[in-house]
């Protein structure tokens, strides 16, 4: 079978979108992970993904500091699609939610984009509920989530995109050697890390999510100028089900464990051969 | 607890919008789109409030299991320029105006973050981070940022410390469920600091010893005092707030901007307190995991 083959072979498996017709299970869990969401009647489908590039009009970065509000825009329309297509992919495939989600946000002074992976899941009854959730957290997450009573939502992110002021000359000379804090500098980055949580919320308040949970706040320079700040919130909106929260009970335990010791093939080498 | 709980010096009511700054320094309280974003947490007639969050699932089971809510992401942020002071070559001494400095940046940071836990209602802020960052825009100055986790208990037990703040702690998700289990509370998040300049070696010294075993008496006193200082500052902090002790403390090193001979010491921990006198402690069941 040639190349070309082998890819035409591969295009039609995909077609068939249903896993069990023709093809099996893919899935980035582990087998721990797997067999934890077997024990409350899940299973993995399918690998899914969606991406999404938007354009930031040229020159917005220039000229201005503080919040530059094309850039999240670009942003909050880059999650949303590629939040659009996973789930399509996700209900294609037959899948009731995604697991394990990867979120790679890149940011650069023309375009944002926005690549979700993760894992689609299903109830393993084979009941068809319809499309219920996107979510960053792991299986591991999602089972100990589920037991005590809550359900994830979808994923909720906000992004902020900063410029640095300058400080004036004059602020400069007054403060050189002086130990004082930086008030319009502060102002502006606090002011961006508000805003990029802001939305987040509001994003978890359009799920109609009682929490928002294991938020990430990310920093760097977006774009290509130092001078340029971006700050990503993201997390998984969750609600508490039907029902009251159920206490997970802990117990305190000691492990016995000791670190493997590893093998250093190196050192079993005879000396002076190689 | 009531909702009438104090409010930091100068905190304005959420409803006030805080003026334009004066030139020079920040306004007092918190800026309105904090005030904004914290309000939109909460539950009022017509609006369902909901919660965020830093900690893992792992981390907010526990907290709930031990009878707290997490109620919001609060954080605090300063960026600071940092004064210099000048340093002779051949003398180990404190510098204390840096060490001011990285005091009144990282107090900066934390009050901010207990002013949104404040207007938060919170009763304490747990897994606080305490980061400090560095950027190119930026020549001496430094962005000193705390973040954590505000937490409420749902009995409506007070758990303020007695100076009626919420309390802080480092501590994550785990250690806290474990500290609850064992009878203690937290406190605060306390810390000390010292700026250190180490006296470079004279010419004489280094060819006296050149190829010999020997001590260097004085780099040995000088490091050995500069955490010393930096312990007793952390204890006295605790000693204010009536702890008992301090748990999982952390002795950091840096040298930040200042190069090899400048140092500053950093320690960090949480005081706590017992709740009873006669508490057992459970014992804990021993275990092999058959992980990989």
């Amino acid at each position: 079978m040639t190349a070309r083959d082998e890819v035409r072979q591969a295009m039609t498996v995909l077609a068939r979108g249903e896993p069990g017709a023709g093809r099996g299970t893919t899935s980035d869990l582990t087998i721990d992970e797997t067999l934890l969401l077997h024990s409350i009647g899940w299973e993995p489908v399918d690998m899914v993904f969606g991406v999404s590039w938007w354009s930031i009009p040229w020159g917005v970065w220039q000229w201005t500091t503080g919040e530059v509000d094309a850039a999240s825009t670009a942003f909050a329309g880059a999650v949303d699609q590629a939040a659009t297509l996973l789930r399509a992919e996700c209900e294609k495939a037959g899948g009731a939610g995604v697991l394990g989600v990867e979120v790679d946000v890149r940011v650069s002074s023309h375009h944002a984009s926005v690549e979700l992976s993760g894992t689609a899941v299903r109830r393993s009854t084979g009941a068809h509920t319809g499309f219920e959730f996107i979510s960053d957290l792991s299986a591991r997450d999602f089972v100990l989530l589920t037991r005590s009573g809550w359900w994830p939502l979808g994923l909720a992110a906000g992004a902020s995109f900063v410029v640095a002021p300058r400080r004036t000359a004059r602020q400069w000379a007054s403060q050189q050697g002086q130990n004082a804090e930086l008030p319009n500098l502060t102002q502006a980055l606090y002011l961006a890390r508000e805003g990029a949580m802001e939305r987040m919320q509001q994003a978890g308040a359009q799920m109609k999510a009682d929490g928002i949970v294991a938020v990430k706040l990310r920093e760097g320079r977006a774009s290509s100028s130092i001078r340029v700040m971006q700050f990503v919130a993201i997390g998984t909106g969750v609600h508490l089900g039907s029902g009251e929260h159920q206490s997970i009970t802990p117990a305190m335990v000691v492990s016995l464990d000791e670190q493997v010791r590893q093998f250093d093939v190196k050192s079993l080498r005879a000396p002076g051969r190689r | 607890m009531t909702d009438h709980h104090p409010q930091p010096e100068g905190a304005p009511s959420p409803d006030e919008p805080t003026g334009a700054p004066a030139p020079g320094h920040l306004p007092e309280g918190l800026p309105p789109d904090a005030n904004r974003r914290l309000a939109e947490l909460e539950d009022r007639p017509g609006h369902k409030g909901m919660f965020t969050s830093d900690l893992s699932v792992n981390e907010f089971l526990l907290i709930k299991e031990v009878g707290f809510h997490p109620l919001g992401f609060v954080m605090g942020s300063s960026i600071y320029h940092i004064g210099i002071q000048t340093r002779r070559w051949s003398q180990s001494q404190e510098l204390s105006k840096l060490t001011e400095a990285m005091y009144e940046a990282r107090q900066l940071a934390m009050d901010r973050m207990d002013a949104e836990a404040t207007e938060l209602g919170a009763d304490g802020v747990v897994g606080v981070r305490l980061d400090v960052n560095y950027y190119e825009w930026g020549s001496d100055t430094a962005e000193f940022i705390a973040v954590g986790t505000a937490v409420k208990s749902e009995d409506g037990t007070s758990y303020r410390n007695r100076q009626g703040k919420p309390f802080t702690s480092d501590l994550s998700g785990q250690d806290f469920w474990v500290l609850m289990q064992t009878g203690h509370v937290p406190l605060g998040l306390v810390m000390g600091t010292c700026v250190y300049h180490i006296a470079h070696r004279g010419v004489g010294q280094t060819l006296r010893n050149a190829g010999r075993n020997v001590e260097l008496p004085n780099f040995t006193q000088a490091l050995y005092e500069a955490r010393e200082l930096a312990m007793t500052r952390m204890q006295d902090e605790a000693n204010a707030l009536d702890a008992t002790g301090i748990v999982g403390v952390r002795l950091e090193e840096k040298t930040h901007m200042w190069g090899d001979h400048t140092i500053e010491f950093l320690s960090l921990g949480t005081a706590v307190a017992d709740t009873a006198v006669d508490h057992t402690i459970p014992q804990p069941q021993t275990i092999i995991s058959l992980d990989g």
